[in-house]
């Protein structure tokens, strides 16, 4: 029992990934969207539960906030309205036309993924957390205090390239009010 | 002292069942003081008046036969005749309650989605529950198991079941995930009332959790910290004296949204019975029902308890800060000393608000509630919020 333990212990990042992988794949194969979304929830939840395995918890919790809290329940809000103003189509098929281009799109993809970052993720580095500048952490406990080490990160060094996606948000913003504005007119 | 991977395990299972007796023990108890407390606001007779023996709530005085059941009847009324003792009036009223949620039907609507109907009120209790797993109720040991205990003895019972340095973050995801029970439970009935409700419920919360956030990170930005424990000490006993004024307008935004995110009195939009039927839990009876029913009471026992830790002092016995002054007369003075009963005291408080509340207010329109939430709340706390970083910034 403990030996199971303990190698659940060591493995729970390959655990939750395969979940996370599960819960796409049901996203992407589910017939209705509500379900879809569900999924969606769950690979997300599961995301988390990697970050929270690489002890990264300020960014697991994070996830869950943002993502499963926000993000998800709007998207929710959406497909709920758009299929009671639709009605129930069952007998449609999933994988149609695009399947053929999608497939081998997604299986290059992937490969392409695993070539360039083979050595991150498999090679003699990949125990050891990846940090963009390690002089940022100094003097902090990363493993203790991982929201101060994330902040300093946010708001000192990388501080313009913070700003400017929050400015790319803002324009999808503006967008939205456009969108929604220019049709009642 | 280390513990073995058995022992971690042990004592885990150990305070999580204690946590869910205890919340499961609470839940049943607030209903029942609602029904009192709403009963002596209003003057309403059943709870002040009904007393009853095992067959029966009847009204007490009228029945005075030499029967068991008579005996027990009337015994139950000259009890609750003592003010200490008026809990025995209401009483039937109260086991009536319990049986009926346990024996009721178990009904999945015809049309409904009959996985996502069964999933949903397992998300919320789900999410409802996990979320104490970071609430401490001390701040250290409640006591020690004695040497001969199987397994765990000579450890000590923390009060708390873990102690994460993102415990603050942990709580409000986990919580906001309880949404998407309420809003798949509702959109599971394949009904109009419960869509509705739980369209107005998802939408309410969601607005909600802005300003409760927002409220939340002042105590976070005084004490630079994510964590229960140290959050709740370091409000408790060592803020500036210029926050304490901070932590109660704090404290009364955080409540405010409480009382939105936990859908109750005056902000029970999701289920106003004069529109909605009973809003998203309207196709729900029996187990499922009382699953929605559970997790709404220990919601209402967690925002509390964030409120009784991170503004009214925690552990420690007075709130809003005052207790840096007390500190002053030493540490090893039994007011200085945190105690659970201090803890368990302002929860216990803060649920009989809630109830208070429910009696007195009337129910908001949903304009008005979104109102209130967008455009006085949410400025409100962002000012509380660069009040405190001055605050910070000066001590």
């Amino acid at each position: 029992m403990e030996a199971l333990l303990a190698s659940i212990a060591k493995n729970i990042f390959v655990i939750f990934g395969l979940l996370a992988v599960g819960g796409a794949t049901a996203m992407v194969a589910s017939r209705s969207a509500v379900h879809s979304v569900l999924a969606f929830l769950f690979a997300m939840l599961n995301i988390a539960g990697c970050f929270l395995a690489l002890g990264a918890e300020f960014l697991g919790m994070a996830q869950i906030l943002v993502y499963a809290g926000g993000i998800v329940v709007l998207f929710l809000f959406v497909v709920m309205l758009v299929e009671m103003a639709k009605g129930k189509e069952t007998n449609k098929a999933v994988f149609t036309a695009q399947a053929k281009v999608a497939a081998p799109v997604v299986v290059a993809g992937a490969f392409a993924f695993l070539a360039v970052f083979k050595d991150t993720v498999f090679g003699a580095s990949a125990a050891q957390a990846l940090t963009l500048k390690p002089g940022l952490a100094e003097g902090l406990d990363v493993a203790r205090n991982n929201a101060q080490a994330v902040s300093r990160g946010l708001f000192a060094d990388y501080l313009l390239p913070f700003e400017v996606l929050s400015v790319i948000l803002l324009v999808a913003l503006v967008g939205a009010v456009v969108l929604a504005k220019t049709e009642r007119v | 002292m280390p513990m073995t991977l058995t022992q971690l395990v042990v004592m885990a299972l150990l305070q999580i069942v204690l946590l869910l007796a205890f919340v499961m023990m609470l839940v049943p108890l607030i209903t029942f003081a609602e029904r009192k407390v709403i009963a002596y606001v209003q003057v309403r007779l059943g709870a002040t008046r009904t007393a009853g023996g095992l067959w029966g709530a009847q009204a007490g005085r009228t029945h005075k036969s030499r029967t068991l059941t008579g005996g027990l009847n009337g015994l139950m009324w000259y009890l609750g005749r003592v003010p200490m003792l008026s809990i025995f009036r209401g009483l039937p009223v109260f086991i009536a309650d319990a049986v009926k949620l346990l024996t009721k039907e178990d009904i999945v609507p015809e049309g409904a989605d009959k996985a996502v109907f069964i999933l949903s009120p397992a998300i919320s209790v789900i999410s409802a529950f996990t979320v104490f797993s970071a609430v401490a109720f001390a701040p250290g040991a409640l006591f020690t198991f004695p040497a001969w205990f199987p397994i765990v003895g000579g450890l000590p019972f923390n009060a708390f079941l873990t102690d994460i340095n993102v415990g603050l973050l942990f709580i409000l995801g986990i919580s906001s995930v309880g949404v998407y029970g309420i809003v798949l439970g509702a959109w599971a009935s394949n009904s109009k009332y419960p869509l509705l409700g739980g369209l107005r419920s998802a939408a309410q919360i969601i607005s909600y959790e802005v300003p409760l956030t927002l409220s939340l990170l002042v105590p976070v930005i005084l004490t630079g910290s994510l964590n229960f424990n140290e959050m709740a000490r370091r409000t408790a006993t060592e803020v500036h004296w210029l926050a304490i004024p901070l932590l109660f307008v704090g404290f009364f935004i955080y409540t405010t949204c409480a009382f939105a995110e936990t859908n109750r009195v005056p902000f029970d939009l999701a289920e106003a019975e004069t529109e909605l039927v009973s809003g998203f839990h309207t196709e729900y009876t029996g187990m499922k029902f009382s699953f929605y029913f559970l997790a709404e009471y220990a919601n209402m026992i967690l925002v509390s308890a964030l409120a009784a830790g991170f503004f009214l002092g925690g552990h420690y016995l007075l709130p809003f800060g005052f207790q840096t002054f007390l500190m002053k007369a030493g540490e090893t003075a039994w007011f200085n000393q945190p105690s659970i009963l201090f803890f368990l005291g302002k929860v216990l408080f803060l649920l009989f608000v809630f109830i208070w509340v429910r009696a007195t207010l009337p129910r908001y329109r949903y304009d008005q509630l979104m109102h209130v939430g967008w455009k006085y709340l949410i400025p409100y706390t962002l000012v509380l919020i660069f009040v405190a970083a001055l605050i910070r910034y000066i001590a």
